[in-house]
């Protein structure tokens, strides 16, 4: 299973960038002149790359939140993060000037690390982060963001909310470069430091208690951690936008496949989280449609109907 | 080691003051009456700054080196992540300097080998607290306080903690309902009742005749040198 699944994957990563709405003669690539070139390497292999990295980003986050939060159910776009950079890049659209419309990127940075901060401070005051009831106040502040961004809604122009709307639905268009390498550094941020804490993530995957008494300054760990999900899930979200259900289901699937706890899985979840959205972006940019289907009804689609098989199949297993 | 309680207040603790020089000690008292709440306050699992270990606050010690002074062995495994196998858990207790073949050694001293590959999820209650026990053993910390480290063991497992609990090296504060191990352990004993210290003594004077009275009621009668529930 391990070994098929793999296969397929880097099928899907090699392919990826050559197959799209014009079909590429691949010897023209690599000649400068022609508008193949310019076509694969400004377009097709930053969107690859932007894809795969996002989706390492999403797919770790949603891992890493699972494990500190103690909740299958916790992924940075459940509790608010997401919606909460989303928040803030609208606001960013609107009030910023025109010239400085670039920062919006930073509005949603600060939306995502000001979001974990919040609940944070909430985890604090419920004195234990392992309850339900953070998982609740995230559900609440995501609908609470809603209604913010509503309101941002009314008082923006046409050009405002359009913008806004499709910030919101999620896109990998992107062109060149120079935005991919900012989500390329943060995935591999992310994932050096996930790396460089596996063993206290083990202890705190145990219990809280175990980890206290076996030297684990948990606060402190748990803050680095967040930090950095935070950080690298608000940098995708100002370059692709807010992409629902990898940090979801990525972990759950590579988990009963691979069946090791999760300190094992960094790796394995990082990459496949990668190649999920590469193979949804692919689909999203083949169906023939007058305009791409926004990349997060793809991965929604393809994504809950498997994740629902996966856990009825598991219940029959265990009974 | 020293290990000093100052005017410790909690939730369920009121003005609980003890000192422990290089002694070990059982802790008894009633269901509720604040047993597993004052170990948890020594390791500063419940927060205070009451507790001090070679005159050095634990509040104030890194995670590091209050480890290697102090550990707490809870009733009950908690483990989160259903894929952790009982070695993982075991190898995660290997900080003070343990070998890693001491695993082995001390699956096979409880007699638990055949755990080793089991997810800490499967594993019955009874099992589990051999588990605990072991990492307890492997932590190797200077003070380790069990929390009724045989309360779902069968005789045969209860007599063989009983034996490690008395005659290896390192300190042990064991928190017990069983008087009978209690007795045999000899151990200093503190009583607890409702958040206070009732009893602070030697272990024969706690079990003379007018002071498990006292106590107890006739709750408990002595026969021989046995302790047993009055189910009258």
């Amino acid at each position: 299973m391990k070994m098929l699944v793999l296969i397929g994957a880097l099928m899907i990563l090699s392919v990826s960038a050559f197959i799209g709405e014009t079909p590429l003669e691949i010897h023209k690539i690599l000649n400068p002149n022609a508008m193949e070139y310019l076509l694969f390497w400004d377009l097709r292999l930053p969107r690859v790359a932007v894809a795969f990295t996002s989706g390492a980003i999403l797919a770790l986050g949603g891992l890493v939140f699972q494990a500190v939060f103690r909740n299958a159910l916790t992924t940075p776009f459940t509790l608010g993060v997401s919606s909460g950079a989303t928040l803030a890049t609208a606001f960013g659209i609107i009030f910023l000037p025109a010239s400085l419309i670039a920062f919006s990127s930073l509005f949603s940075f600060f939306g995502a690390f000001s979001t974990v901060l919040l609940l944070f401070l909430f985890a604090r005051t419920l004195n234990a982060m392992q309850t339900n009831s953070l998982l609740l106040i995230g559900i609440a502040l995501s609908f609470f963001y809603s209604a913010a961004l509503i309101v941002l809604y009314y008082i923006s122009d046409l050009q405002q909310s359009y913008s806004i709307i499709r910030f919101t639905m999620g896109s990998l268009n992107v062109v060149g470069f120079a935005s991919v390498y900012a989500v390329i550094a943060a995935a591999l941020i992310l994932l050096g430091v996930t790396l460089k804490y596996r063993h206290e993530l083990r202890l705190i995957l145990t219990s809280y208690d175990n980890a206290f008494l076996k030297g684990v300054e948990i606060k402190k760990i748990n803050l680095i951690l967040l930090f950095f999900v935070s950080l690298s899930v608000g940098v995708s979200v100002s370059v692709v936008g807010p992409i629902g259900f990898v940090g979801l289901v990525i972990p759950h699937v590579i988990k009963l496949i691979y069946k090791q706890s999760s300190d094992k899985l960094i790796l394995p979840v990082f990459f496949y989280g990668g190649v999920f959205l590469v193979l949804c972006d692919l689909i999203s940019r083949n169906l023939g449609t007058v305009s791409e289907v926004p990349i997060g009804v793809v991965t929604s689609f393809i994504g809950g109907p498997f994740f629902i098989y996966l856990i009825l199949k598991r219940r029959k297993n265990h009974a | 080691m020293n290990l000093k309680i100052d005017h410790l207040h909690t939730d369920y603790l009121n003005d609980i003051s003890f000192e422990l020089n290089d002694e070990n000690v059982v802790i008894l008292g009633s269901n509720g009456a604040g047993k597993t709440t004052l170990a948890k306050a020594i390791v500063n699992l419940a927060e205070n700054d009451r507790v001090s270990c070679n005159t050095k606050k634990v509040s104030e010690m890194s995670a590091k080196d209050r480890s290697q002074l102090l550990n707490f062995i809870p009733s009950k495994l908690e483990v989160f992540d259903e894929y952790i196998d009982v070695r993982e858990f075991l190898e995660l207790s290997l900080l003070n300097g343990t070998a890693e073949k001491e695993i082995e050694r001390v699956l096979s001293l409880l007699e638990i080998t055949h755990l080793e590959n089991k997810s800490c999820k499967e594993i019955s209650s009874g099992e589990s607290q051999l588990v605990l026990f072991a990492g307890g053993l492997l932590q190797n910390s200077e003070l380790t306080l069990f929390d009724e480290p045989t309360a779902n063991l069968d005789s045969d497992k209860k007599i063989k903690i009983f034996e490690l609990l008395k005659h290896t090296q390192s300190l042990k504060m064991v928190i017990t309902h069983d008087l009978n191990l209690a007795f045999r352990l000899g151990f200093r004993v503190l009583f607890l009742q409702n958040g206070t210290i009732a009893y602070d003594g030697s272990c024969e004077e706690f079990f003379a005749q007018e002071n498990l009275y006292w106590l107890f009621g006739d709750s408990i009668k002595r026969v021989d040198d046995f302790f047993m529930v009055n189910y009258r």
